[in-house]
């Protein structure tokens, strides 16, 4: 039906009152606040200029904190993407009690991130732990938890991060599996394509946009990943887990520096704000 | 090939939920043994650490009960504000639509630390803080972007004879909303609202900044042991994670075959009138 003006003024009223005064005003409240001294317990606001991004982008630990973020976005990501997609691909024929199985398949989704990082934070040590009593049966030593490893508590947090995302990806991608028309799939296997092409030529293009969308989804959770992280090894140890968003929780939480807080902040929904340009872009052209 | 899928699947449904079967078995008091060799379990299972919540966290019960109402009420709300937009979306002509609605999905990615302290000083400034209606209406706002994104895409699906039908009859725009298009796609909504209650339920940052303390839901609780460093031990804390899984997997129990109908739709060009 056509819509008016007015008609579209209604339409998006009670949204725009919802998201603007929840989500767009704080959000440029926020940015405004990066070029001040402004927090919220003083009562003079001087302008600072840039001097807030310096500090930050000076600051070592938020160096290393982008250099963490941008390694488990990069791991997590793909690995969620990929396993996602290959469980969604044996599920797409019919079998017996599908739906029941893509129900069972979205639990560990149902996990909240910081209920996440609390589970795995026992299953990863000792006495308790998941990851003993397998060594155990195999006749290996005890290992130490990996949260507690320099060396292993990135790879840690973005083990957890896949295993509570991918099966949710599974979710989304299956029903665009699914929709594939059957003619499709008896073309290529009468054409004598083995099961890589059919991926390659019959799958993957049809479920590119819907991968995508998905993919933005995941890079932008990634890019502020906080709960887990926050509960399971506070960025630790060191600075091995730090992410922007941690960093940014401890500056305005923690050390009380508000300034600097908000625009680590503003700094990670930049980034984000790239990475959704540049899907915008690959969307429309993809369908233009 | 068809068992053999059954197979393949049963195995990665089975170690996806290994972490959570083994959690489900301490909170029961089924514990591992690691001093055996082979390891074994010790215990009989018994239900005392679910009443062991109460003690370690004697607001448990009454922050489990927070975190259903405000993800309820949070959940209906989004969808409520964004099933209009969504509508209009679908059924402009303007041409910029489809980078708008593209826009929701980024919005809906956008890391809740980028508005969350602004939000808490303005919640503050208008006496939100620490109430029931400022943590849902924040709630409602952080995930109405993806309910307008996937909603968009439901109505975009719908053919639009009904809706002309309604109109020759002579009904209002909010006639047609809520007599024709609603009931046409209300799995899709179901599922929606579903899905939104799931991630406001699961939703960390949004309450704790907008509370000192007085309005808990799960999730902050759940960061006190963080900030405070208290050690439960292990047995209760699984108790404690499997009872506030509980309603969410009923949940799905429930709507597993409504959630079916949740797809993300792609905005394309072809559902241009």
């Amino acid at each position: 039906m056509r819509l008016t003006h007015r008609d579209h003024l209604l339409l998006f009223a009670p949204l725009a009152i919802l998201v603007g005064g929840w989500l767009v005003i704080p959000a440029l409240v926020g940015l405004s606040a990066t070029l001040t001294t402004y927090s919220p317990l003083t009562t003079a606001v001087a302008f600072a200029g840039w001097k807030n991004y310096s500090d930050v982008l000076h600051d070592p630990q938020f160096g290393e904190a982008v250099r963490n973020v941008a390694i488990f976005a990069l791991v997590a990501v793909p690995l969620e993407l990929g396993l996602g997609f290959a469980i969604a691909y044996v599920l797409r024929r019919p079998i017996r009690g599908r739906s029941w199985w893509r129900g069972l398949l979205l639990l560990p989704w149902l996990v909240s991130p910081i209920a996440a990082g609390v589970m795995w934070h026992y299953l990863f040590s000792g006495a308790t732990g998941i990851v003993n009593f397998v060594l155990g049966w195999l006749g290996l030593p005890e290992a130490a938890s990996p949260i507690g490893d320099v060396r292993f508590a990135l790879a840690a947090t973005s083990a957890i991060e896949v295993w509570r995302m991918a099966p949710f990806v599974t979710f989304l991608l299956l029903p665009g599996l699914v929709a594939i028309p059957e003619e499709r799939w008896e073309q290529a296997t009468l054409a004598g394509a083995s099961w890589f092409r059919r991926i390659v030529n019959v799958a993957l293009p049809e479920v590119a946009p819907l991968m995508l969308s998905v993919g933005m989804l995941l890079t932008g959770l990634s890019l502020g990943a906080f709960d887990t992280i926050l509960i399971l090894t506070g960025g630790g140890p060191g600075t091995a887990t730090l992410t922007p968003a941690l960093y940014s929780y401890d500056r305005a939480f923690v050390t009380n520096d508000w300034p600097s807080g908000a625009t680590s902040a503003w700094l990670i929904a930049a980034g984000v704000a790239v990475v959704g340009a540049a899907y915008i872009r690959l969307s429309g052209r993809r369908s233009g | 090939m068809r068992a053999a899928r059954t197979i393949a699947i049963a195995a990665v449904t089975g170690a996806f939920l290994l972490p959570l079967a083994w959690t489900g078995l301490a909170a029961v008091g089924v514990l591992p043994d690691d001093s055996m060799r082979p390891p074994s379990w010790t215990g009989p299972p018994t239900l005392d650490h679910i009443a062991d919540i109460g003690v370690a966290e004697p607001t448990f019960w009454q922050e489990l009960a927070t975190s259903t109402v405000t993800a309820i009420v949070a959940a209906c709300l989004s969808v409520a504000v964004a099933f209009p937009a969504a509508f209009a979306l679908a059924r402009s002509r303007y041409r910029g639509r489809r980078a708008v609605t593209q826009g929701f999905l980024v919005l809906a990615s956008l890391p809740v630390m980028a508005y969350a302290f602004p939000l808490a000083d303005l919640s503050r400034r208008v006496h939100l803080i620490d109430t029931f209606a400022g943590i849902t209406l924040a709630e409602a706002a952080v995930t109405a972007p993806l309910a307008v994104f996937v909603l968009h895409g439901v109505v975009g699906q719908l053919p639009t004879e009904w809706e002309e039908a309604a109109v020759i009859d002579g009904a209002g725009l909010f006639r047609i909303l809520g007599r024709v298009v609603l009931p046409l796609i209300a799995p899709a909504v179901a599922a929606t609202l579903v899905v939104m209650f799931v991630l406001d339920w699961n939703m960390l940052l949004v309450p704790l900044v907008l509370t000192s303390g007085e309005v808990k839901t799960v999730p902050v609780a759940l960061s006190d042991f963080f900030t405070f460093e208290r050690e439960l031990d292990w047995p209760t804390a699984a108790a404690a994670l499997m009872v506030s899984l509980a309603p969410l997997a009923m949940l799905l129990g429930v709507f597993h075959r409504v959630l079916e109908s949740f797809a993300l739709q792609v905005p394309g060009d072809r559902d241009i009138g």
